[in-house]
């Protein structure tokens, strides 16, 4: 790209930057909050409980009065700007070492077993031949040793504080409406620990492309996981390739050239230096010939993270923007792999000449890139649009009306109900519209509304397993000791957290959760939670129940098995599984 | 456990009142409503298998007559010849696995068949994208919401009076099982039943509680899947099951796969209506040290063909309603790799067994494992589509016709494997 382009595209660009920013100052103030709960018929208290059963995992006990005293508006601006301070979260996630770790320090210690094979062969500390003959344990053992003398970590280790910290976050959060944001955007734009690629990237994939943007802007959110490498990996854009590109076509040229240096080279004076570089590339070329485009991102980015599957997007539209994404990878961070090895021989300058970007974690090979021209929903994007290209199409996704309507349509249904009405829905979307995204907005429109606040509303949607553990927590204020072993009982109620496979994230549909076994496993939990039988789980139940009168003798008379009968079975109940 | 003799003799529904400690809601509510619903009527059930990891189907059943296969798996490499590992042969050009040799039988009968060359036409390698496309039935589309096997069960067309029609012996629900149809997954049907630390007597005051809770509630869903599971949890005697004895002879492997079929016989033994089982297989991704008639592989072959065997066994008389049919992801490299192992590939084989079926025959459309014959020079081919067989199966012995709706988007044709 010579200088003259790139100045009037970095000119478009810089104008653009302006205007958006202009619109986003005159448009994007949230309005005021204005709850009409009186107008359906609700008093303040419960107008607090339900305010609370949405917007938090759950009241603590004598939270409902407090907020009432508080005042619900205040309430709800508090979680809005969500800083309140977090002392017993920090306090429990004291000694975890793996959730302030950047990716590049993540992928060089927590290796998953195909890398760690791999490394430890080329270390010499094993070989071929001791791995067969071992036995599965052991073989597992020796690895395991190997591993840890190598100064690598185990995987495990990295899987488990992200769960552990999801718990200890929802549960003893003072943010909560920022941990219940956390959980649904992150469920949106779903990514999966049973994906070997991504596993790894998870963690700060949660930490610095959702959690900051919960409560902001959806397209900084939405360009923030679109460069992200769990994302990438995810949904195979990180291997997506075009062979339309001027780069790769002038590299194949100076192979050939290359080639027939070294041919005649060899033929005159039998001298074959440059041969095994010379091979080292040409298996570059052809691994990348092999490779095509994959639509698997470009089809979900429409389907599921914006338009949504009526947004009137064409199966053509797919392809273009499968074309217009390419290159956009993860930057290699393995320092053992050769991907890495390249991208620092090649160095910033040079990369940066070529069009390449390279920002943090993210690289946009203009290698890989498909320069052509493109049409997607009816816009021309001309020829050579380079990396600006995909964010242009990112800020379309992401500002268009047909976003604003299931982005609102989402919300609505986490947190009115599970066929919100459309006028309610669509009074969301134009707030959305007019913010360019603004979800702090889009959510107050929705507690402005009597919709929200209808009575055939309330207790309406069925909890989660995950919900209605971190309600039992709260409502108990019940210590946990072993965050996991929460974890364990989700996955038995039907929940396996971090590990949905596909793309669509856990629907948010009561006929999901509910089924005959599942339900079984709701009432078990609770039984389980309220006597102690839960491993790390430590209730005071005579504390919570000291002003009543009926518990304070049962507890006299010694008859604490039927207070943790009660407990459980109130937990399981049909009431407790609402909210 | 009650006999159907025993039950003709003394009248439906006071045995069933004995039997089971009060008489389960949905029986009522079916009496009530006059419906034609027999409940010892026995149902065509299909049991699947999935075996996750993705199965050499090249080492399970081998097609060893082929010259090539020896280049490609030098070490690797097995035979009917007793150094090359003792294989079973079957019809001149496949030979069986010796650790399959329990299920050799059923070939020769007649009763079971292999598929092999089977597999997905979207060519993803990564066994979880594999999984979900062959589980919702729908090789290129991400966003179908429901399994095959929910499909299924709906198009049998029978009043969903029992919550046993479709049963997965898994914890959590398999994706074939996603759907509008009432599905249900129980890891151990000994634990189906409220667990509580105390008195077996106050654990039945606080399932009482929670029945009348749940019956209670204005919540619908709620109140809906609370009769269902209490009506279950009355159907599942845990002390039957406790108490339960496979028929004469038949000894399952202590195994993850072999409790669930046994638990899938008592299933289909309690007559509760089931019609589609499931069942998991793990262990099957041999990238390492895969050894050959002795190994990781052979060890895992040998406790699925003794689990299906006895399962077979063990179901006597009720063998005419049962179709056993097994599937995987995806097969594994025709060549080894450089650790005594596979990766991932394309096409495998698959098992299908009962007495509708047209066995003793490998049914394939594999050409040669020459390099010009193998999918990127690497993998054996898929040249048989596995809902060609899917829905072969399905529609033969479950008596169902909507191959539409079972796996839409296909519009194929079915492999003629079942007896007409």
């Amino acid at each position: 790209m010579n200088l003259k382009r790139m100045a009037k595209t970095f000119a478009v660009g810089a104008v653009m930057t302006v205007l958006s920013a202009f619109a986003q100052t005159s448009h994007s103030s949230e309005p005021r909050i204005k709850m009409p709960y009186k107008k359906t018929g609700l008093d303040s208290r419960q107008a607090a409980a339900h305010l609370l059963s949405r917007f938090s995992f759950g009241a603590t006990p004598g939270q409902v009065d407090e907020v009432v005293s508080m005042g619900l508006d205040k309430w709800l601006k508090q979680q809005l700007n969500a800083d309140l301070p977090d002392d017993e979260v920090n306090k429990r996630l004291e000694g975890y070492n793996t959730l302030d770790l950047d990716n590049s320090t993540i992928v060089n210690t927590y290796l998953n077993p195909g890398q760690l094979i791999r490394v430890l062969i080329m270390q010499h500390l094993i070989d071929k031949d001791s791995l067969q003959s071992a036995g599965r344990k052991e073989y597992q053992d020796k690895l395991h040793t190997l591993m840890v003398q190598a100064g690598y970590k185990p995987m495990q280790d990295l899987q488990r504080e992200l769960i552990n910290q999801k718990i200890i976050r929802a549960a003893y959060g003072q943010n909560q409406l920022k941990e219940v944001l956390t959980d649904f955007w992150f469920n949106h734009f779903n990514v999966s620990l049973t994906k070997n690629q991504c596993e790894q990237y998870i963690q700060t994939y949660e930490r610095d492309a959702i959690r900051p943007n919960v409560l902001g802007n959806f397209e900084t959110m939405l360009v923030a996981t679109a460069k992200h490498p769990a994302m990438l990996e995810y949904l195979d854009n990180a291997s997506s390739v075009s062979n339309n590109n001027e780069l790769v076509r002038k590299q194949e040229n100076n192979i050939q050239q290359l080639r027939s240096k070294l041919q005649l080279r060899k033929m005159n004076n039998n001298d074959t230096t440059g041969e095994a570089g010379m091979r080292l590339m040409e298996q570059v070329m052809n691994a990348q010939k092999r490779q095509g485009l994959n639509e698997n991102y470009a089809r979900e980015i429409m389907e599921l993270h914006t338009l949504g599957v009526d947004g009137g997007y064409t199966q053509k539209d797919v392809t273009e923007v499968a074309r217009a994404l390419t290159g956009w990878t993860p930057a290699p961070l393995y320092n053992n792999g050769i991907a890495k090895k390249i991208t620092d021989i090649a160095g910033e300058e040079r990369m940066k000449k070529q069009g390449f970007v390279h920002e943090g974690d993210f690289l946009f090979r203009a290698n890989r890139h498909d320069q052509g021209e493109k049409t997607i929903l009816g816009r021309r994007f001309p020829a050579n649009g380079g990396y600006q290209e995909g964010m242009e199409i990112l800020h379309m996704l992401a500002t268009h009306p047909s976003t604003a309507k299931f982005i609102a349509a989402k919300l609505a249904n986490r947190f009115v109900c599970d066929t919100p009405a459309t006028a309610l829905v669509n009074r969301m979307a134009d707030a959305f519209l007019q913010t360019n995204g603004n979800i702090k907005a889009v959510l107050i429109t929705m507690v402005n509304s009597p919709e929200f606040w209808d009575q055939k509303a309330l207790r309406e949607k069925v909890k989660s397993p995950f919900e209605l553990a971190i309600s039992a927590i709260r409502a108990t204020n019940a210590d946990i000791q072993q965050p996991f072993q929460i974890y364990a009982w989700c996955m038995k109620m039907g929940q396996r957290f971090y590990f949905y496979q596909a793309p669509t994230g856990f629907p948010d549909k009561a006929g999901y959760w509910i089924n005959t076994g599942s339900l079984l496993n709701r009432m078990n939990f609770g039984l389980a939670f309220a006597t102690e039988k839960i491993p790390g789980v430590k209730l005071n139940l005579a504390a919570l129940n000291k002003k009543n009168n009926n518990f304070t003798l049962a507890y006299a008379a010694g008859n604490n098995a039927m207070i943790s009968q009660v407990t459980g079975i109130l937990i399981g109940s049909p009431e407790f599984q609402r909210k | 456990m009650i006999n159907r003799r025993g039950f003709m003799k003394s009248g439906a529904l006071a045995l069933f009142a004995a039997g089971f400690g009060g008489v389960p809601g949905f029986v009522a509510r079916a009496a009530d409503n006059r419906k034609i619903w027999a409940p010892y009527k026995k149902n065509k059930v299909l049991v699947c298998i999935f075996q996750r990891g993705a199965m050499d189907g090249l080492m399970a059943v081998s097609p060893y007559a082929d010259p090539n296969l020896k280049l490609l798996r030098p070490s690797l490499f097995m035979s009917p010849a007793k150094t090359e590992g003792s294989m079973t042969d079957l019809d001149g050009r496949f030979a069986l696995h010796p650790s399959l040799n329990s299920l050799h039988p059923f070939f020769t009968e007649g009763r079971m068949a292999i598929v092999h060359g089977v597999g997905s036409p979207n060519n993803t390698r990564s066994h979880f994208d594999a999984q979900d496309y062959m589980e919702s039935g729908t090789p290129f589309n991400k966003g179908m919401a429901s399994g095959w096997l929910n499909r299924a069960v709906g198009l049998t067309g029978h009043d969903a009076a029992t919550p046993f029609r479709a049963v997965s012996l898994t914890s959590a629900l398999p994706r074939s099982f996603y759907g509008d149809n009432e599905a249900l997954a129980i890891s151990n049907l000994q634990d189906f039943a409220i667990q509580m630390r105390g008195t077996p007597v106050a654990t039945h005051a606080v399932a009482q509680s929670f029945e009348q809770l749940y019956d209670q509630t204005s919540s619908e869903i709620l109140n809906k899947a609370g009769k269902e599971s209490f009506d279950a949890m009355k159907m599942l005697n845990v002390n039957n099951i406790r108490n339960y004895q496979p028929a004469q002879g038949v000894m399952y492997p202590a195994s993850p796969l072999g409790n669930a079929l046994k638990q899938i016989a008592i299933l289909i033994k309690m007559d509760v209506g089931m019609e589609v089982a499931f069942a998991e297989s793990g262990g099957w991704d041999t990238h390492y040290n895969q050894g050959t008639a002795i190994g990781a592989l052979a060890n895992n072959l040998r406790d699925f063909s003794n689990s299906i065997a006895a399962f077979w066994q063990d179901l006597a008389a009720y063998q005419d309603e049962v179709t056993l049919m097994t599937m995987t992801e995806f097969g594994r490299t025709a060549y080894q790799n450089g650790t005594g192992g596979t990766d991932h590939g394309r096409a495998s084989c698959l098992f299908v067994l009962g007495n509708d079926v047209a066995g003793g025959k490998v049914y394939n459309n594999i050409k040669s494992l020459a390099k010009a014959d193998l999918e990127d020079g690497r993998d054996l081919p898929v040249s048989t589509d596995f809902r060609s067989v899917f829905s072969a199966v399905a529609n033969g012995h479950l008596k169902i016709n909507d191959d539409k709706t079972l796996f839409p988007e296909w519009g194929g044709k079915e492999l003629n494997l079942m007896k007409a």
